[in-house]
């Protein structure tokens, strides 16, 4: 088998080229591939200009010579082979490289900031061009988890967790750039080790450690105003006050059997939550019951879900990226597997625009872009950390971030294609 | 003639007596012996014969042979002739009567042969010509019945021959059956060429192969003859072996044993036991994957927090470090002053302390890690201790140290009279097992109660030198382990309860099931001993997988695990499997050999523990890094 017999089609209307069969040499790439197509559109119009396109035969990315993607993925090569091809996706482009003190523990970013815990007891608030603005002092442990609240204006409110097992609250104003804690919640037994705020901004679930859910209310009440007048005291006094008046759950969800590694709000009365139990647990936020219950085979360590393709995706022990459908009621199902990390995945986040993309960090100081539609190999290597990574992060915006051991966030821009309206 | 009145006298002389037939002795007192025909007595005769008489009657009466004595008339008879004559005759068994002739012709009266005149002459009966009534209701009864139908005429007779096929019934596929059984006499090979008169010339031997041929044995030879060239059929001489040949042929032919092998073809798989394969057994743990970096030397004890959440580790560094397991980070180092030879967590969850040896002492730390409540409680509970009012002398000193040492952590330090090798917690975390290994010491052994700050020395008397010690995780015993034997002790009785022999030269550890009954012992000669308590004192199963010395074991304390590390650089992670089921027998299959560490001064693995609740192993080794296999 030399030759065989391939019709490309595409659904931008940029790129389209005549619906006829090519004979092509079995053996070629994706950069052959590419320039076939590229001497078809120059033969078309005169000034089209080189693009690097990709290939997805039957749904799945090409990322071997054509044959033996054909073996593998056993298609007959008697007929015509149908091949899918789009612009191709531009690697993440690193921008910023933020150097901490300590380990990175969380990292979360809206459009206009980042926020980081670390493991030297803070958290830090920077600019997107990676300019340390405010530390969140206040903590007697490692910050464990990150959160922003909500923005209002110039002042916002985030959240702290730590291995001091308490979340703490804090307002910030980025005009003045003063930090105030509003609440210390306390209730927890163990190590509070993820945090997530609800979509209408007015909740927040902790998961600990010590088994436990536990749901917050993440409005600061009014009584603190009295308190903020007595902020003129002494340095050294105010900062044991900082802390503000403690806070109690809501509700504490439990039912896991070991600790709770991460936590993410589905919608506004849907928990999910992911545990060292190997389990996967939906609650009602509503009733604090336990709704469906998913099971996997090794510990979980992050979760993530995208509301564009209604999936779960985990990271685990065993150096597997899991998908999950939420909704089927048999529990375990595995939608696929993405296998390539060789350390434990220790985050992973769904792109927030494209329903089939998602990053994931591991302990192998990798972190991974993947389309679902090739998962035997990622788009792209984020080869930049010297040290395991612990977290990472996909903006609104565009902006890739991740921390790790090394001390080191990274910051990648990554233009999830705009030219890719048939994926 | 004298004879002859004599015999008219003894005939005409009638005298007969009318008594009749009695006893002639009732007479006896009678002159008389009866009466005669006239009625007139019978007088005895007047004779009185004695003996002399008698003898010369005898010898002088020619008549005496036939004269007889008569009882009845008391006279003696002479017979006559005719009579003696008539006495031969019946004695030979004769007729008496002389002329009765006892053959006479015999006349046949009714013989096949019709006489003219019939014996009878009785006419014929009237039966005899009347048709017989009875026979004639028979008869209608018959006609009646074959009539109605019910008797049948009389089948034909079959011809055919009355044969069966004896074996018809024989089941064909029998190995025993009749055919199969056929085994053909064994056929003579057919001659080739080495048999020809002019063989070609690859079949002569060479000098070589002759000298050979003639020092084999006949029985190894390949062939029983050399091949000969000869020039023509005509030269070739006489087979001098030929009666010998046919001779044994004719054995071979009646000889050979017209037996079927029963063979029995076993695969030699088969022949090792089935062991499920490791891939059913899962979880277990199958690869590397963190690393704990930061001791600068080699690690000889590790510990989990019985949350799972913490490590510590204590080196020759002189240092105790604590991990953050998920993540490897360090979040606590210690400096103690010496070379830490042991560390401990307390197994109990609601108390925050880990005890360290190193040198002669025995520090408890609070790490401070995990619930605050816990770990508050843990200091408030050993600052409450109230000394007692009597000092009793211990061998043990107790001191709450004060300073910096109390702001690392640690809370009370207990000073041992020699180095302390090992310690060990008891399940509730209230006692605490120190070894001092010193052979023929009485001071090897010692257990601290922390709440009451007291120490006892269980033992007066120990044999030989202690290695390690473990607290039995449910029933009041102690087991400790010297060079050769674990010796199992019921601290309530206080009395020794079991003495496992190990079968090796040196335990070097020692771990107890979470279930009680089973123990393994790992030795510095590659051994592994696992001992069932309930079936005997000796080990059920030793393996031998490492090369070297080993120098930890554990068990996993839910998952059916458990784990040895050894110098050779790897660990050993085992399924054993213990059923309730007393009669069921534990089940081992070593199920994965993780390798990692870097031997370093001839040392590998120092020190292996399991992750309390998930499936995964840490080993410390002597390239100062603690490795975590999930």
């Amino acid at each position: 088998m030399s030759q065989l017999q391939a019709r490309f089609f595409t659904d931008n209307k940029k790129y389209v080229i005549d619906d006829v069969p090519f004979s092509i040499p079995a053996v070629s790439e994706i950069t052959d591939l590419s320039n076939v197509i590229n001497k078809l559109l120059e033969g078309k119009n005169g000034d089209h200009k080189h693009v690097e396109f990709d290939f997805l035969v039957q749904g799945q990315f090409l990322r071997s010579s054509l044959a033996t993607h054909l073996e593998t993925e056993n298609i007959s090569t008697e007929e015509v082979v149908e091949i899918e091809y789009v612009e191709k996706y531009t690697a993440p482009q690193p921008e910023e490289c933020i150097m901490h003190d300590d380990w990175i523990s969380s990292v979360e970013a809206d459009s206009e900031w980042i926020l980081t815990g670390s493991y030297d007891k803070t958290a830090r608030i920077w600019s997107l061009e990676g300019k340390a603005v405010a530390t969140v002092a206040g903590h007697t442990d490692v910050v464990k988890g990150v959160a922003w609240v909500k923005r209002d204006g110039l002042s916002s409110l985030l959240l702290t967790a730590s291995l001091d097992q308490t979340v703490l609250l804090w307002e910030w104003s980025s005009e003045r750039n003063k930090l105030r804690a509003r609440h210390c919640c306390r209730g927890h037994a163990g190590s509070v080790d993820t945090i997530s705020v609800d979509p209408t901004r007015s909740k927040f679930c902790s998961g600990s450690w010590d088994k436990m859910l536990k749901i917050w209310s993440a409005v600061p009440t009014e009584e603190e105003e009295e308190e903020e007048e007595e902020s003129n005291r002494p340095r050294k006094k105010q900062k044991t006050e900082q802390l503000g008046p403690t806070r109690t759950p809501l509700m504490t969800l439990s039912g896991h059997t070991e600790a709770v590694s991460s936590v993410l709000w589905m919608d506004t009365e849907e928990l999910c939550s992911a545990s060292w139990d190997h389990t996967i647990r939906l609650w009602d936020a509503e009733t604090g019951s336990q709704k469906n219950m998913l099971t996997g085979s090794k510990v979980f360590n992050c979760i993530s879900y995208s509301p564009l393709c209604h999936r779960l995706a985990t990271g685990s022990t065993d150096r597997h990226v899991r998908l999950w459908d939420p909704r089927s009621k048999d529990g375990s199902l595995v939608l696929l597997s993405l296998t390539s990390h060789t350390g434990w995945v220790t985050a992973v986040r769904w792109s927030p625009s494209h329903e089939q993309q998602l990053i994931s960090g591991s302990l192998d100081n990798l972190v991974k872009l993947w389309d679902t539609r090739s998962c035997k190999a990622p788009l792209y290597d984020l080869a930049a950390h010297e040290d395991k990574v612990l977290c990472a992060d996909w903006t609104d915006c565009g902006l890739i971030l991740s921390g790790g051991a090394d001390n080191k966030l990274y910051t990648y821009r990554y233009s999830a294609c705009l030219s890719d309206a048939g994926a | 003639m004298p004879f002859r009145p004599a015999f008219s006298r003894c005939f005409s002389w009638d005298i007969r007596n009318t008594v009749g037939n009695i006893p002639m002795e009732w007479y006896k007192d009678y002159p008389h012996i009866g009466y005669d025909l006239d009625g007139k007595k019978i007088f005895k005769p007047i004779r009185n014969k004695d003996e002399l008489d008698e003898f010369l009657d005898k010898m002088e009466n020619p008549d005496y042979w036939r004269t007889i004595h008569d009882k009845m008339t008391g006279t003696d008879v002479c017979l006559s002739d005719e009579q003696v004559d008539l006495v031969h005759r019946l004695q030979q068994g004769k007729f008496g009567d002389v002329n009765f002739n006892e053959y006479e012709p015999a006349i046949d009266f009714f013989s096949n042969e019709v006489m003219i005149h019939p014996v009878t002459n009785r006419p014929a009966d009237k039966r005899s010509f009347i048709p017989s009534l009875i026979e004639k209701e028979k008869v209608g009864k018959l006609v009646h019945a074959i009539k109605m139908g019910w008797i049948k005429p009389r089948r034909p007779k079959e011809t055919a021959p009355q044969y069966y096929d004896l074996w018809a019934k024989e089941d064909p596929n029998a190995i025993l059956g009749r055919h199969k059984m056929h085994i053909p006499a064994p056929k003579m090979r057919l001659p080739g060429h080495e048999e020809s008169y002019n063989p070609p010339p690859e079949y002569l031997l060479t000098d070589e192969e002759r000298q050979v041929w003639e020092q084999q044995d006949p029985d190894e030879r390949k062939l029983s003859f050399l091949p000969q060239k000869y020039l023509s059929l005509r030269a070739v001489p006489a087979f001098s072996r030929f009666i010998q040949e046919r001779f044994e042929r004719c054995l071979d032919l009646y000889l050979c044993p017209r037996q079927r092998k029963m063979r029995v073809n076993v695969n030699p798989e088969d022949l090792i036991p089935k062991l499920p394969r490791p891939r059913d057994l899962q979880p277990f743990p199958t690869l590397q994957s963190l690393v704990y970096h930061g001791h600068s030397s080699l690690i000889r004890s590790i510990s989990i927090s019985p949350s799972g959440q913490w490590l510590v580790s204590g080196s020759d560094d002189c240092t105790v470090r604590f991990w953050e397991v998920c993540t490897t980070r360090c979040l606590k180092t210690m400096e103690v002053g010496g070379p830490v030879k042991s560390v401990a967590w307390n197994p109990a969850p609601s108390i925050s302390l880990v005890a360290v040896s190193y040198g002669e002492n025995v520090i408890l730390v609070n790490p401070g890690l995990g619930d605050r409540l816990i770990c508050s409680a843990t200091d408030q509970l050993i600052s409450s201790y109230e000394e007692p009012e009597e000092v009793k002398d211990q061998q043990v000193q107790w001191a709450v140290p004060e300073g910096k040492a109390q702001e690392q952590g640690q809370r009370l330090i207990l000073t041992h009279p020699k180095a302390v090798k090992q310690v060990s917690w008891h399940g509730r975390g209230d006692y605490l097992a120190c070894v001092m290994p010193d052979d023929g010491s009485s001071l090897q052994v010692v257990i601290h109660q922390v709440s009451r700050r007291r120490t006892q020395n269980p033992f007066h008397r120990n044999k030989g030198a202690v290695q390690c010690v473990s607290f039995h995780p449910s029933r009041p015993y102690f087991l400790v382990a010297t060079q050769r034997y674990v010796r199992v002790y019921n601290l309530i009785k206080q009395e020794l309860t079991k003495k496992l022999m190990a079968n090796c030269k040196w335990i070097s550890s020692m771990a107890v099931h979470p279930g009680g009954d089973n123990v393994i012992c790992g030795s510095y000669d590659c051994r592994l001993a696992w001992f069932d308590l309930d079936l005997s004192t000796k080990p059920y199963k030793v393996l031998r997988h490492h090369k070297k010395a080993l120098r930890g074991v554990a068990y996993h304390k839910h998952y059916p695990l458990f784990a040895s590390g050894s110098d050779d650089g790897t660990v050993i992670v085992c399924h054993g499997m213990v059923y309730n089921d007393l009669l069921q027998n534990p089940l081992i299959v070593p199920v994965k050999v993780l390798k990692g560490h870097i031997i370093t001064h001839d040392l590998g693995v120092l020190d292996v523990a399991f992750h309390p609740t998930q499936p995964w192993v840490f080993s410390s080794g002597a390239d100062g890094t603690v490795r975590l296999f999930t």
